[in-house]
């Protein structure tokens, strides 16, 4: 039934500052657009999950049903849900999706890739 | 796969006024990047524009007609 996978997406989502639910995971997604929302959201440096729900059509539905949006990759940020790169892409070129990220983490200046402070 | 005849029907069931650019991501007919302009997403959240899309695709979406899309919507003013 799909309702206790909502239990279990609810843990998840807030467990999660960005959840990324996709074909595949991290390491081997196995779907362009789960990959392109793993190397966008790599691109901001935030620590970010990305849980694999290709296999598991009852969750998939559950999420759907949550969501209203059929698709995957589905994007979740600080328990909000975004869509995907589509939607995540043009907040990025607005600069509103900087500041979301940036309140979800607290206000923590964007981390540089390639200063990693030591202090 | 979807003609881009039908795919554009599907949409405008939805968004009557809709303009639909269609592109044929991988040339199989089911992978589109879509440019949808429609006076219905005026004063809509992104999020909400694209809803209304899905929701126009959504059998196709399950039946396999249509694989994959990217969407980029546009509000048409007048």
């Amino acid at each position: 039934m799909a309702d206790n996978y909502n239990d279990e997406i609810e843990r998840e989502v807030a467990e999660h500052k960005i959840l990324v639910y996709g074909k595949g995971t991290k390491d081997a997604p196995r779907c362009g657009f789960t990959l392109e929302t793993i190397e966008f959201f790599d691109s901001f440096g935030y620590p970010f999950e990305v849980i694999d729900v290709l296999e598991n059509q009852a969750k998939r539905d559950a999420l759907s049903q949550m969501t209203n949006w059929p698709t995957l990759p589905k994007v979740f940020i600080n328990g909000t849900f975004y869509g995907d790169t589509d939607i995540l892409g043009a907040m990025a070129e607005s600069g509103e999706l900087q500041t979301t990220l940036q309140d979800a983490f607290g206000g923590t200046a964007l981390p540089t890739k390639q200063t990693i402070n030591l202090r | 796969m979807i003609a881009g005849t039908a795919l554009q029907a599907l949409i405008r069931t939805q968004l009557p006024d809709a303009d639909v650019g269609i592109v044929d991501r991988t040339g199989t007919m089911d992978h589109f990047n879509l440019t949808i302009r429609s006076r219905a997403f005026k004063g809509k959240t992104l999020l909400e524009q694209h809803r209304l899309v899905y929701g126009a695709l959504e059998e196709a979406l399950r039946d396999g007609r249509v694989h994959a899309v990217e969407l980029k919507t546009i509000v048409a003013e007048s």
